[in-house]
């Protein structure tokens, strides 16, 4: 409202110890969530691997998603977002724990990548193009580029934290021009290992299919997704007696709100491209992907991910006054969190089960299991630390920011 | 004939409250003028939510629907040319010229309704362009403005703005 400068939050306030039984609970119901998948993969090695990979990609999806959101908006100079960028940060801080949490994927590759060992009869033809991509599909390779994956994720997501919380310490700014330098090499080195990594994790579940826009399809979905986490975050924040909630302003909100909107575009332009250059290509081995997933049970879904994630996203988050209400955009934000699920079940499941949706019980334990200790690592990182970046220099920049 | 009462702010956040003070008393047709956009002040003088997202919007509808609408007609109906067997109507061929179109009668509609409608173009005058002190709006300082017909009230409109610290005060008559 005015132009007067906010009082600045003062530093010695108590560090955030709130969501203790969130956190509690949710580490609880990982563990059981993964115990339960464990026990489903005694069964049902195939299903219950499956439904952990979708758990895997949609959970690790919105640590990749918010890590891009902090260096986006250093990269560009942002100021707008200091009060909600920690929240960011402490998302993208959890990749560490998929790197265990990749250790079932790595055991029981040969279960869902059928590259791995070729056992069931396929033909000549098939056989064949595999043998051709066997320099990429390899096993050693796929390591070593797991490997690399996590090493640049976890390293800038780190490095991104850090730098925050020591500012806190010393008001540096210089902390503040070291994380712009990193963040616009980090954002290309991001989205260039994402983009290979869907290609190893997901795209390789049909292995004799390529579309070379797909890593940036899957991308696209998990920063939609880590957006609306974010949302979901600061309207749950803003509606508590939490002390520090009361810093970010509903401009704030506003606009994550629009970066909702925008990339909830952005979404539907790499979807669309996918999807639009294969129907007007026509070609065998280009449409087999999209063939499998607009036939008989998978047919419903595609259609649900194009109405639910663009068509009525997009237009209801056109309006202002959506925005700017907490429960509205709270609700359109859970419901993107839950297309995005659905996405990534589209994308995995089809492979496996060409006729029916697979559904399968270990679906919601690996979901629960990934997702528990998720928000547990992300509430035990925050715990202790200010969720506010006291000390940086734009600041005050952020708290009278209004909207133009 | 009207007369406008102009004020003089310096500073953007004393204009803004110097607005919400006048637009509280009741002070007749309050505008505000600066060189570069000033937060606040549609709140402090109640302005109208802008109609120019339902223009846009309006005519981003109706450019993607024409766009699509032309391409139907075109390909399948007019000159229909059979490509590879490919169908006439190709519903996601469609869609890249759609957009186009809807974002193109999207921002011609946004550039024109401006011009004509809400800047009302033939006209380039303004009455309070007759003061010479208010050339400063488009460089470095902040002025509103009260429009009355009654000449008997300019007298205390200018007090009201000078105890609403206005620096300087003065007011122009149409020139009919």
């Amino acid at each position: 409202m005015s132009h007067e400068a906010a009082p600045l939050p003062d530093a010695n306030l108590p560090p955030f110890d709130g969501g203790r039984l969130l956190m509690l609970g949710a580490a609880i119901a990982g563990a059981a969530g993964l115990l339960l998948t464990l026990l489903g993969g005694f069964f049902n090695a195939r299903a219950a691997l499956l439904a952990y990979l979708v758990a895997f990609v949609f959970w690790l999806g919105l640590a990749i998603g918010a890590a891009s959101l902090v260096m986006a908006n250093y990269a560009a100079g942002a100021h707008w977002n200091v009060t909600v960028r920690r929240l960011g940060e402490h998302v993208a801080a959890i990749v560490p724990i998929f790197v265990l949490l990749f250790l079932p994927l790595f055991l029981g590759a040969r279960y869902i990548w059928f590259w791995v060992a070729p056992q069931e009869p396929i033909s000549k033809e098939t056989l064949e193009l595999l043998a051709h991509k066997r320099i990429y599909l390899n096993m050693t390779s796929f390591i070593w580029r797991a490997v690399a994956y996590f090493a640049i994720w976890i390293g800038i997501a780190w490095r991104l934290r850090a730098v925050s919380l020591q500012q806190d310490e010393s008001g540096d700014p210089a902390l503040t021009i070291s994380a712009r330098r990193l963040s616009a090499p980090g954002l290309v080195l991001f989205i260039l290992s994402f983009t290979f990594a869907s290609f190893d994790w997901l795209m390789s579940l049909q292995p004799t299919w390529y579309s070379t826009i797909f890593g940036l399809y899957v991308y696209a979905g998990s920063f939609v997704a880590s957006l609306a986490l974010v949302c979901l975050v600061v309207t749950g924040l803003r509606s508590s007696e939490e002390p520090w909630g009361k810093l970010i302003s509903v401009d704030h909100q506003h606009n994550l709100g629009k970066l909702l909107l925008a990339f909830t575009a952005f979404w539907a332009y790499m979807a669309f491209s996918q999807y639009m250059l294969i129907w007007a290509g026509n070609l065998p081995e280009e449409v087999q992907w999209i063939v499998t997933r607009s036939r008989g049970a998978w047919r419903p879904v595609g259609q649900l991910i194009l109405f639910g994630q663009f068509v009525v996203p997009f237009f209801l988050l056109l309006s202002r006054d959506l925005k700017r209400s907490p429960p509205a955009l709270a609700a359109v934000a859970v419901w993107i969190l839950f297309i995005h699920y659905v996405d990534v079940y589209w994308i995995v499941m089809p492979a496996a089960s060409f006729d029916r949706l697979g559904l399968h019980w270990t679906h919601l334990t690996a979901f629960v299991g990934v997702g528990g200790v998720s928000v547990a690592a992300s509430l035990f990182l925050l715990r202790g630390t200010r969720p506010i970046p006291v000390r940086d220099p734009f600041l005050s920049d952020s708290l009278r920011y209004v909207q133009p | 004939m009207r007369r406008f009462v102009l004020g003089e702010f310096s500073e953007p956040a004393a204009c803004v409250e110097a607005a919400r003070k006048l637009h509280a008393e009741g002070v007749p047709g309050l505008d505000a003028y600066s060189p570069y956009p000033m937060h606040g002040i549609d709140e402090a003088l109640e302005l109208p939510r802008s109609r120019v997202p339902l223009i846009a919007l309006t005519g981003g509808v109706l450019g993607a629907s024409g766009g699509y609408a032309m391409q139907w007609w075109m390909n399948s109906v007019n000159y229909s040319i059979n490509v590879g067997n490919r169908p006439p109507h190709g519903f996601w061929t469609n869609i890249p010229i759609t957009f186009e179109s809807g974002v193109l009668i999207s921002v011609l509609s946004i550039f024109f309704s401006s011009i004509f409608y809400f800047f009302k173009l033939p006209r380039t005058y303004h009455p309070v362009f007759e003061s010479e002190k208010f050339r400063t709006a488009s460089l470095d300082k902040f002025w509103l403005s009260a429009e009355t017909e009654d000449q008997d009230q300019v007298s205390s409109l200018e007090a009201r703005f000078r105890s609403a610290g206005a620096l300087r005060v003065h007011t122009v008559v149409e020139q009919v």
